[in-house]
């Protein structure tokens, strides 16, 4: 299955243990988390140079805990851990993240990890989209000391991420949000078991009159090479009051932002307008958490 | 390059020689004969290779052997004892939701990981607790009753 | 009839015990010593010539045992499929295990076997091809055209059949007809997705014996392709049956390369070779064949049929396969025979393409037409205000009438109409609103499907088998082994049968065990297709279990000094019809026939008479005497939300004339299971290709969309209606296909009252909702 090259295991018990052994091994290391992704990544024959496979289930990574007022999300939590942790089920600021890992089945719950996930940088994953859209960053352990990057710019290309030479992800960090912030996420998928044909995370914040004060539309799924934001919708909202005028104003607004593919699963005209109907629901779903009920 | 692993299978210790990229299913299944478990797709789409690791069921097919190390397996052959079925297995049999098979050990482990800790499971919940096993015989129906049956039942 | 003891009742499957705690019987458990592991090298291309090929360097590498090429395989033209013996006339045979000429992208083009998969996965890309890759044609009207690739030299336009049949004067019924409708429908190639892979192992002796195990639905069908594409006789392949498979649908229903490269690569090396494919080979070795029906009907204005035409298109890929057959069944019972019209005419065309081969898959042709026909039923009756049910009951067959197909037969025990007011009851039809008048962004609209016309299995078809034997065996404890070839592949024939067997002999289900069997031990069954088992091998094995009763009632006569004719078996126990309390148990019975004829009691010897003794056995093997029409009606809701396009099925009532059920929980289960794959066909079940390169891009349970439990609905009723089928064992008839061909049109059908759309190709994805709603 393209994985009969590797011929070592190893089990780093910190995170600084994981980085010597990506300086010692270079290219020829592969880094486990939950083991969902990579026997993909096996089978199509892109880490078929791998020689080492470093389990980084002793490393320290599984946490999710208070950090500067948001939250740091150790990279080998499970999206179970993950989804169980109190802020992620009950704060309305992070409602995108709860409502991304509602879709994968319990076998992927169990074992993927934020961490994994998140590194793979593949746009048709479900919780970046969520995180980006909660303005989430990860951290990046190498040998010169750790180093933030905002999702924005983390993801750079299909399977490719920022990280540099040596570095891993050891967590993901949220920042503190506002108050009177929600979020709320919506998957296209053809059935349960399916990768995204189209994913929509939103945040917003309005202030004490109302008005929304910040927006983030996130839109991942098959729309590019790495998620996307949707700037002139979150433009449209910016400012306002929302109202069920404003939401459908904002969805319209994603055409300038949004330039869908067309592959076997979809068309790019199929994408864009259910694109805009997620967007429409996903900012009522995060508004309503906030006591707020549109058309 | 064989490697000496240690794993912890049904509450018995089982010392394998084996490639690092092993995976949980092949171990299981050709060097252990604990044939239960069934390699359906081997890539993760078909649940009919779910085993249980500390309680939660994975798929065995993305689990490397020697990550799973230090962790307590259950497969199939795990949760009978003394020739006494698990109410699931039980259930299963009862509700006629067993047809060809081959999905049934899978489903009934994912089951069994979601009844321990699922209260009054709705339909809904417990369609989504076996969303990850496929079946093509028995339209998930009397899986479903079986499960329910299960949970009333314990 | 009277009330019966096993059959009907609500039985346990005998063998989920086995199964729930892991299952011992499938054939991917099957391990020999010093068992090698096979692999198959396939082709890249869809379409090449195959110029040179030199295995030398794979021979080489430690652990390869057998490297086999073109040259090491014989070139004998066969065709795969079982239920046709090999020599019929009008079955194609255009294969062979290894060719020079590749026809579809992965095709086998070579074959290894070793010690080891990884080391045989090693071996093969040392294998060198040298391809001269030639045009490809990837659907039948570019295959049809001048100019395009000739896939065969005995197939002109790359046609491989073009049968045609008209009934009455076609012409003269369009000119009659107050209204005509003509449509064209499309569906797509979808694959059976059993879950025990193509699997099997085959040992030979080295006397050119083979010994063959494989996840198959045919043991004798295997034993026939195996021995002729092989070239040896028949006798010398011995294909042990498999306690039960993980799945067929259809999709076992044929020999596939594994087991003639397994035999091969056995006989070189001289150990047993197990070859199992990957479910991504599984993908691209079987399918339903897409097929594209142009409907032209006129109909009278008291809502009869006067003039039915069509023409289907069949791709049947790279040979023919299924393809010849499932025109036909498509043709005939699809189309011209479940409903009356006194002019007709169908011609089906089976083309050749660079796509992968068909195979069969449950319904068989029929789910392609009933899309069509109910589709555009429904159509008429929405354009024309006629009410669907009064339709389908004006045009449909009777009861005690001449079969339509063959003449020799009656449709003996028919309750079409009462399938169609049962079920429209039960459902609540009356409440139907018009097509698109729901309020509201999710819209939810109900319809119905039909297949007024099924067969229980194959008698009277041609080049078709149909015949099937058993044999029973008492024991001295009471129980019964019965020796069948059948297959269950998880439609639970071995517990069917077993209810049959202990019904008739009057013990417990628990009595009967089904046994080993293999080709050299147990009579012909016809394969596990067809919708046949219940009622073909059903009566054969009535009739074996019978005629062990005969003899039962002969020595238990001598026994209890009775007339065999005036005994009777029930609960076990032999007794005077009329006063129970003389006779015996059946173990007695067993053991008096089993027992020395001199036996030592304390008072001396004591001799029993030489004519009792034998073990008692019965044995049938007997083609039926009718096939008798099952007819099945379903009824579905569905809510579409008409900015995403998604569907959801709420609720499904199928009312359903089988005859006599035999196992309710069993028939249950078949429709449930039917409906998981009629609604996957309807709404997302979809094998693509790469149009270049002919590459599947949906070989995998990622990307090819298949039900899981969140998709299915939670309601669904099954009403059968019990018809007596005076030549069914207990009155039943058959089951399995209608479940699965009439899901996809009744959606369909419920999809326009919701939303007023009307969709003609398959899948009806959310994309094909919104571009019919305009909104794309």
């Amino acid at each position: 299955m393209g994985m009969s090259g590797v011929k070592e295991f190893c089990r780093p018990q910190t995170a600084r243990d994981v980085v010597e052994l990506l300086e010692k091994y270079g290219d020829r290391a592969v880094l486990l988390a939950g083991g969902t992704f990579l026997h993909g990544l096996f089978a199509t024959g892109l880490s078929s140079g791998a020689k080492v496979l470093v389990d980084l289930q002793k490393a320290g990574l599984s946490y999710v805990k208070a950090r500067n007022g948001g939250l740091a999300l150790g990279a080998m939590t499970t999206f179970r851990e993950l989804a169980e942790s109190e802020p992620v089920q009950k704060r309305p600021e992070f409602a995108a993240i709860r409502d991304a890992l509602q879709y994968p089945p319990p076998q992927i719950r169990n074992q993927a990890t934020v961490g994994g996930c998140v590194a793979a940088a593949l746009p048709l994953f479900d919780l970046p989209v969520a995180l980006m859209a909660v303005d989430g960053s990860v951290t990046a352990l190498g040998p010169r000391g750790s180093r933030e990057v905002r999702l924005d710019k983390f993801f750079v290309d299909y399977f490719e991420n920022a990280l540099e030479t040596s570095e891993f992800l050891t967590d993901v960090l949220l920042p503190k949000l506002p108050p009177r912030s929600a979020s709320a996420f919506l998957k296209l998928e053809t059935n349960a078991n399916d990768l995204a044909l189209l994913n929509v995370g939103t945040h917003v914040t309005l202030d004490e009159s109302g008005i929304c004060r910040e927006a983030r539309v996130v839109i991942g799924g098959g729309v590019g090479k790495v998620p996307v934001r949707m700037v002139s919708a979150e433009s449209v909202l910016k400012g306002q009051r929302p109202s069920a005028k404003l939401l459908e104003e904002a969805s319209q607004a994603v055409s300038a932002d949004l330039h869908p593919v067309s592959d076997h699963r979809a068309s790019a005209q199929y994408r864009s307008a259910v694109a805009k109907v997620y967007v429409r629901r996903t900012l009522k779903r995060a508004i309503g958490q906030l006591g707020i009920e549109l058309d | 390059m064989k490697h000496l692993i240690s794993l912890e299978i049904n509450g018995e210790l089982h010392e394998i020689a084996l490639e690092p990229y092993a995976t949980l299913l092949q171990v299981l299944r050709e060097e252990l004969g604990l044939l239960g478990t069934k390699k359906g797709c081997d890539s993760g789409g078909c649940g009919c290779c779910t085993v249980l690791l500390d309680g939660l069921a994975v798929y065995s097919c993305m689990v490397f052997a020697a990550a799973a190390q230090g962790r307590k397996i259950t497969s199939i052959e795990g949760i009978s004892e003394n020739g006494k079925l698990d109410p699931l297995q039980e259930s299963f049999i009862q509700s006629g939701a067993v047809q060809c098979g081959f999905c049934t050990c899978g489903m009934i482990l994912a089951a069994k990981a979601f009844l321990s800790t699922a209260r009054s499971p709705s339909d809904q919940d417990i369609r989504q607790s076996i969303s990850g096993n496929l079946c093509r015989c028995t339209g998930y129906h009397k899986i479903v009753d079986a499960i329910r049956m299960a949970s009333v039942n314990r | 009839m009277s009330k019966m003891n096993v059959v009907g009742n609500r039985v346990l499957r005998t063998d989920a015990h086995d199964k729930v705690t892991g299952g011992k019987g499938y054939t991917v458990n099957v391990r020999l010593p010093g068992m090698l592991q096979g692999k198959l090298l396939r082709s890249p291309y869809p379409h090449a010539r195959i110029l040179r090929i030199d295995g030398s360097r794979a021979e080489k590498l430690p652990g390869v045992k057998a490297v086999l090429t073109t040259p090491d395989v014989p070139q004998i033209k066969y065709h795969p499929v079982y239920f046709a013996p090999s020599t019929a006339a009008s079955m194609i045979k255009d294969m062979l295990i290894l060719s020079d000429t590749v026809r579809f992208a992965g095709e086998p083009v070579a074959a290894v076997a070793a010690t080891h998969a990884e080391i045989a996965e090693e071996a093969l890309d040392l294998i060198h091809v040298e391809y001269e890759p030639l045009p490809a044609v990837f659907s039948p009207e570019e295959a049809m055209k001048p100019g395009a690739t000739q896939i065969y030299e005995h197939a002109t336009n790359n046609v491989a059949m073009n049968p045609a049949f008209s009934f009455g004067d076609l012409q003269r019924g369009f000119a009659e007809a107050d209204y005509v409708f003509e449509n064209t429908y499309e569906t797509q190639r979808v694959h059976t997705c059993y879950m025990e892979p193509r699997v099997c192992v085959v040992d030979s002796d080295g006397q050119g014996n083979l010994t063959v195990w494989s996840s198959t639905q045919h043991i004798f069908g295997l034993r026939e392709k195996l021995a002729f594409a092989l070239g040896i006789p028949v006798s010398n392949v011995r294909v042990v049956k498999p306690t039960y498979i993980g799945g067929g649908f259809g999709g076992k229903l044929d020999m596939g390369y594994i087991e003639p490269i397994a035999a091969l690569l056995s006989i070189k090396a001289g150990r047993p070779v197990r070859i199992e494919q990957t479910r991504y080979e599984d993908f691209i070795t079987t399918a339903r064949n897409p097929v594209k029906m142009h409907l032209k009907t006129g109909v009278k204005k008291d809502g009869t049929f006067i003039a039915r035409y069509a023409k289907s298109i069949l791709d049947t890929g790279a040979h023919t396969t299924h393809g010849a057959v499932v025109l036909m069944v498509h043709g005939f019972f699809g189309f011209l025979l479940p409903y009356r019209c006194p002019n007709s005419k169908w011609e089906g065309m089976t083309v050749y393409t660079n796509n992968i081969i068909g195979g069969g898959f449950r319904g068989y042709g029929a789910p392609q037409a009933a899309f069509a026909v109910e589709s555009q039923i429904d159509e008429i009756c929405e354009q024309l205000k006629f009410d669907p049910i009064e339709f389908r009951l004006k045009n449909a067959h009777t009861e005690g009438e001449q079969h339509p197909f063959d003449p020799n037969f009656k449709l003996s025990s028919y309750r079409f109409e009462e399938c169609l007011t049962r079920g429209a009851e039960e459902f609540g039809w009356s409440k139907r609103r018009s097509a698109g008048s729901a309020n509201g962004t999710k819209k939810r609209g109900i319809g119905f499907a039909c297949q007024p016309l099924w067969v229980s299995g194959c008698v009277g078809f041609p080049d078709i088998y149909e015949h099937s034997g058993a044999i029973v065996k008492l024991n001295v404890d009471g129980t019964v082994n019965l020796a069948i070839a059948t297959v269950d592949m998880g439609c639970g024939q071995n517990t069917v049968l077993s209810q049959i067997a202990a019904e008739e002999l009057g013990v417990p289900l628990s009595a009967v065990k089904v046994s080993y069997a293999d080709t050299d031990t147990v009579p012909f069954d016809a394969p596990s297709h067809a919708s046949r088992v219940t009622y073909s091998t059903g009566n054969a094995v009535k009739a074996a279990a019978g005629s062990a009763k005969k003899r039962v009632f002969e020595v238990a006569g001598g026994l209890l000094n009775a007339a065999p004719g005036d005994l009777e078996l029930l609960n076990s126990r032999v007794q005077v019809k009329g006063s129970p309390e003389n006779g015996l148990s059946l173990q007695d019975v067993v053991k008096r026939a089993e027992s020395p004829c001199v036996n030592m009691v304390p008072d001396g010897m004591q001799r029993t008479p030489l004519e009792e003794k034998g073990t008692i056995m019965g044995f049938a093997s007997l083609a039926p005497t009718s096939n008798p029409s099952p007819a099945a009606v379903q009824f579905v809701e569905v809510e579409v939300d008409t900015e995403t396009g998604e569907v959801k099925v709420l609720r499904v009532v199928y009312a359903h004339d089988i005859g006599k059920v035999i196992n309710p929980p069993g028939a249950e289960g078949q429709v449930e299971g039917g409906f998981q794959q009629g609604l996957g066909y309807a709404l997302m079940e979809n094998l693509v290709f790469d149009q270049s390169s002919g590459a599947c891009l949906s070989a995998d349970f990622l990307n090819y969309k298949m039900p899981t439990a969140m998709e299915m609905p939670a309601d669904i009723k099954c009403v059968f209606v019990e018809s007596e089928e005076p030549s069914g064992p207990f009155g039943a008839k058959s089951l399995a296909e209608p479940c699965l061909i009439v899901p996809a049109p009744a959606i369909a059908n419920a999809i326009y009252n919701a939303i007023g759309v009307r969709v003609r190709e398959l899948p009806i994805t959310p994309e094909k909702i919104l571009a019919g709603l305009g909104k794309l």
